[in-house]
């Protein structure tokens, strides 16, 4: 000690411990922030993180390919009419051209009366209605009574949009029913929140919304809707090379939400070919 | 920046018939200079093209084919048919790709064959051709491609098809955030070309 | 996205005992959307010939047209039909012509030769470089898919029906895991005087 104080060597280098260091709160703290507060994530290290983290999807600096790629496309859909809501999603998971999952549940059942479709990066929405799952049952608990859609589409609104500009992407149905009846939401990352009758997310959403559009009306049959749905989805899993796999159809009325049916594409594809009077070989 | 896929070509063949529609916009930027624009070109007497793309090459090289078309017969005494005009199409289209000026046309080629009825091909501005029972080309076709998937049929008649082009243009209509309000119809069968009334939404009450 | 990923699809060829297979699969597609499922990438080149050129769908057909024009003159000046080891020099040849601006497939060969009855695959990059294998070659947008297909399901000495069994479901798994191949697939048994076409059934999403 005597030399280090002889050295003045202490005025130079920083011998202290680091104040994180030496706090084991504040270790906790650090470490585990989105355990203790689910909504509060790690800020992104780096300035404008919309930009950076589209560089991770190009090149880095040596000019090597990085490759960050979420689990993109999808076709999911969402209608009401006279019977309640009708939601049908398809269930393949895709990491560039690679499809990574067949079987994906891309329906949440966030409880008995509520449902969330997604659609984007799946991470992304796996999480948020995990976090927006307990959300409504706080909610439930404190209140003793179950959260309307309007507010539990809100809370989901408001939880993503403080992450605006940092690369979250999501696209999501929320569906549930509340006093005021059947209700269905759009909300995304970008932080648009609103309610409608007849929505369609995701890259197959285009596809959908052309049979869906076609065949839609309010006096639908409960039969007939999950018919519309199933048809919107499986054209879309055709033609849409990032959606496909299990064509899940799911309806929501007073009593909560029912899961119809689970079918895979393929079998649906020969079923529909066969009603159509057509062979495989159709060019 | 190109407006290729702002444009939009249907295409619809049946066991009688193959009927195109073409949206009749002529944009340039966020203007629109004329929305009773032709895209569809008379090829010969049961030949028909519809072009959509950069707005010079689509004339110039749907004339260049049309002109060459007739060139032939005229020398030949018969016609070429329409896989052999597709195939006469498609060479151009894919010499000029690598030339220093490529033709940015996407095309749809309808066509009745004396042996083999009538035929429809879908190429791209890359030069790809396929004989397929229906198409569309640019985003209006993302939307009208699923419609036909799901009412085509074989032994439509035309006023049938007419109806299913009538539903994309509907839907067009709706979802598309690109005003494309007049489509025209052309139709090639046994008597020949036959031009149908404009789809528009007047069209669609 | 690679220029070879545009349009999507599958090629894989495999020796058997005194036979070989070959196998496409049938999408058209523009990047994300299927537009014709009757796309074979697979052609017929001589008696016991075949060539498959997956890639850019464009130079595809360019590709198969000058293909068979160059074996034609070939055929027509010596008299004989040509062996697939002269065919694939001469496909070499032909791609490496360009080898400044590529066409942008990646061709894969399956026959037998047609004077001693040997089987025969090879594959090529785009510009013209040949790999002759004494097991099997794959090429197309899921080549790591089919690899690892091939790898665990081939033995040497497959016979005919054996080789279709394998080659089929090599194809049509490796398809299963690539959101731009599969749509219908079809496979050539090659054998000495017996051509074997099967359509497969696939997943059409």
């Amino acid at each position: 000690m005597a030399l280090l104080d002889f050295c003045r060597l202490d005025e130079k280098i920083n011998l202290k411990p680091v104040d994180s260091l030496a706090s084991f709160k504040n270790d906790v703290i650090g470490y585990s922030q989105n355990f203790i507060n689910s909504a509060q994530l790690a800020i992104p290290p780096f300035a404008n993180p919309v930009e950076t983290l589209a560089q991770f999807n190009t090149k880095d600096e040596t000019g090597r390919e990085i490759k960050i790629e979420f689990d993109h496309g999808t076709t999911t859909l969402g209608f009401r009419y006279k019977g309640g809501v009708l939601l049908a999603v398809d269930s393949r998971a895709t990491g560039g051209q690679f499809i990574g999952s067949q079987s994906m549940k891309k329906i949440v059942e966030i409880n008995d009366y509520l449902l969330g479709t997604l659609a984007g990066g799946a991470a992304d929405c796996v999480y948020w209605d995990r976090v927006l799952a307990k959300q409504c049952r706080l909610y439930e608990l404190r209140n003793r009574e179950r959260i309307s859609v309007a507010a539990a589409s809100k809370l989901m609104a408001n939880m993503v949009y403080n992450y605006k500009g940092m690369g979250l992407s999501m696209g999501m149905m929320l569906a549930g029913i509340d006093k005021r009846g059947a209700q269905l939401y759009y909300v995304d990352s970008e932080g648009t929140r609103t309610p409608g009758k007849v929505f369609s997310v995701g890259s197959g959403s285009v596809y959908a919304f052309g049979v869906l559009d076609s065949g839609y009306k309010w006096d639908l049959e409960d039969e007939e809707a999950q018919e519309l749905g199933r048809r919107a989805i499986y054209h879309a899993t055709h033609r849409d090379a990032y959606s496909g796999g299990i064509i899940r159809v799911y309806h929501i009325s007073e009593k909560g939400w029912v899961n119809i049916s689970n079918e895979d594409c393929s079998d649906l594809h020969y079923k529909y070919q066969e009603e159509k009077g057509l062979k495989d070989d159709t060019f | 920046m190109s407006n290729i896929n702002l444009q939009c070509l249907l295409g619809i063949q049946c066991n009688d018939f193959v009927m195109i529609a073409a949206d009749q916009t002529n944009s340039h930027s966020i203007m629109v200079m004329k929305d009773d624009e032709e895209k569809i070109y008379t090829i010969s007497d049961k030949l028909v093209m519809g072009v959509v793309g950069d707005s010079g090459d689509t004339t110039q090289f749907a004339e260049y084919i049309a002109k060459n078309i007739q060139l032939y017969k005229m020398r030949n005494g018969y016609e070429l048919g329409p896989t052999a005009a597709a195939n006469f199409t498609r060479r151009n289209l894919a010499e000029y790709l690598r030339s220093s000026t490529p033709y940015f046309v996407n095309i749809l080629l309808g066509g009745y064959d004396k042996e083999n009825g009538p035929e429809l091909y879908f190429m791209d501005y890359l030069a790809s051709s396929v004989r397929v029972p229906f198409a569309a080309h640019g985003f209006g076709g993302f939307l009208s491609l699923s419609i036909m998937d799901r009412y085509h049929k074989k032994d439509l008649t035309e006023e049938q098809a007419y109806e299913i082009l009538k539903m994309c243009v509907k839907e067009v209509h709706k979802r598309l955030f690109v005003s494309l309000p007049n489509f025209q119809v052309t139709v090639v069968n046994r008597e020949g070309i036959k031009v149908l009334p404009v789809i528009d939404s007047s069209a669609m009450k | 996205m690679s220029i070879l990923a545009y349009n999507g699809g599958a090629v894989v060829a495999m020796k058997g005992q005194d036979c070989v297979a070959i196998a496409t699969d049938k999408r058209y597609g523009i990047q994300a959307q299927t537009v014709s499922t009757n796309f074979p990438k697979v052609y017929q080149m001589g008696p016991t010939l075949f060539v498959g050129l997956p890639g850019l769908a464009t130079d595809t057909q360019t590709v198969f047209q000058r293909l068979k024009f160059r074996m034609n003159l070939y055929e027509l000046k010596e008299n004989r039909i040509m062996r697939p080891k002269t065919f694939s020099a001469m496909l070499s040849n032909l791609l490496y012509e360009k080898r400044f601006g590529p066409y942008f497939i990646e061709p894969v060969i399956a026959g037998l030769d047609p004077y001693d009855n040997q089987p025969y695959v090879c594959n090529m990059d785009l510009i013209g470089c040949p790999n002759e294998p004494e097991d099997f070659v794959v090429s197309g947008t899921c080549s790591e898919q089919l690899y690892g297909m091939c790898e665990a399901l081939w033995e040497p000495n497959l016979k005919p029906d054996e080789l279709f069994e394998t080659i089929s479901q090599a194809l049509v798994n490796a398809a299963d895991r690539d959101a731009i191949s599969g749509w219908g697939a079809i496979v050539y048994i090659i054998e000495k005087d017996k051509i074997t076409e099967k359509h497969v059934k696939t997943r059409m999403d």
